[in-house]
């Protein structure tokens, strides 16, 4: 694989990410049955209804993992991609890319607590889970983002406009 | 060329990586959670999961968690226990330089500590709605989080190339790859 072919690559899966983003958000992820009530729950959803809960500090969790970790991820790859083959940040850079690294599979909380919830949940109306189209764009999201950050490897930052097709 | 390795040993990351591996194996056959609603009761397995959402037509969302829970996490325990293990005992055995390889590609995938992170959420969200009842399996998959991020943190790529440079068998497998 050349470099050209990583980077663009790259920037072909953040500009995926970002675009599935939106309805990752905006669709439900998942439906909730409880005692015969149904309900559709988004990412947000889902925070709100730990904070509505009384629990501040697991929905602070699932808020930072889910909503906040993706974008960054996303917000993060895109300006390290704009920036390639300039040698402007490149210090910073690194560094955004090591972190992005280190975090980014923290969002990858609510995929599991959809398979987990899925798991457990199959008593019908007395209480089940279902997946929506929301996650499939939120897996989508996921897996653009550790991909770019996988195929635009950190040594590409220390590289000229010159030096990247070899 | 050598160089000094210093006190560095493999034989922490072979610990690691084998208590994660034996871990991860009671971690997919013990149940996880009970759930339980008026009465009727609800086990879920690691792979429980998988098959809903394979049923529920959400196979793109199965295959990620299959991969992400229990596939990464064996290939890389697997790959790190069996270099480790090579190192450790001086051992040119073969494929080698592939599952050297295998286990730096399963790293990133193996997502396992964020799986048990999800498990502790997901107890708190089905206590709003019912009764749950950690089992035996959620221990395990604590367990194999921890061994796997011990694993992470002593596994030395460096050390290792510079090991099986030092022991030929870098140059050669590399050879016979090409």
């Amino acid at each position: 694989m050349t470099d050209a072919f990583r980077v663009s690559t790259a920037r072909a899966l953040v500009t995926t990410g970002a675009l599935l983003y939106i309805p990752s958000n905006v669709l439900p992820v998942m439906t909730m049955t409880v005692a015969g009530k149904t309900e559709p729950l988004t990412v947000l959803g889902g925070v709100k209804e730990l904070w509505d809960s009384n629990l501040p500090a697991i929905a602070g969790v699932v808020f930072l993992a889910s909503f906040i970790v993706p974008l960054l991820k996303v917000i993060s790859l895109g300006w390290i991609l704009w920036l390639h083959g300039t040698d402007r940040n490149q210090r910073a850079r690194n560094t955004v890319h090591r972190i992005v690294h280190r975090i980014g599979s923290w969002s990858m909380i609510d995929i599991f607590l959809l398979s987990v919830l899925a798991a457990v949940g199959q008593l019908g109306a007395l209480g089940s889970v279902t997946a929506d189209p929301g996650s499939i764009y939120f897996c989508g999201v996921m897996i653009s983002c550790l991909l770019a950050a996988e195929i635009y490897k950190p040594r590409l930052i220390w590289e000229s406009q010159f030096t990247t097709s070899s | 060329m050598i160089s000094p390795i210093g006190k560095k040993t493999f034989q922490p990351a072979l610990a690691f990586s084998l208590a994660g591996l034996f871990a991860l194996i009671l971690a997919s056959t013990s149940p996880v959670l009970t759930f339980d609603v008026a009465g009727r009761e609800q086990p879920g397995y690691l792979i429980t999961g998988i098959e809903e959402l394979l049923r529920q037509g959400y196979w793109p969302i199965a295959a990620l968690v299959f991969v992400a829970s229990m596939l990464a996490p064996a290939l890389y325990l697997a790959s790190v226990s069996y270099v480790s293990a090579a190192c450790t005992l001086r051992l040119r055995l073969p494929h080698l330089l592939v599952l050297f390889k295998v286990s730096e590609l399963a790293e990133p995938w193996n997502l396992i500590p964020v799986y048990s992170i999800a498990t502790v959420v997901s107890v708190v969200k089905l206590r709003m709605i019912g009764g749950v009842t950690w089992n035996d399996g959620a221990r395990w998959v604590l367990g194999v989080a921890f061994l796997t991020i011990c694993a992470q943190q002593v596994f030395d790529r460096g050390l290792v190339e510079h090991r099986l440079e030092a022991m030929g068998a870098l140059g050669n497998q590399r050879g016979e790859g090409t």
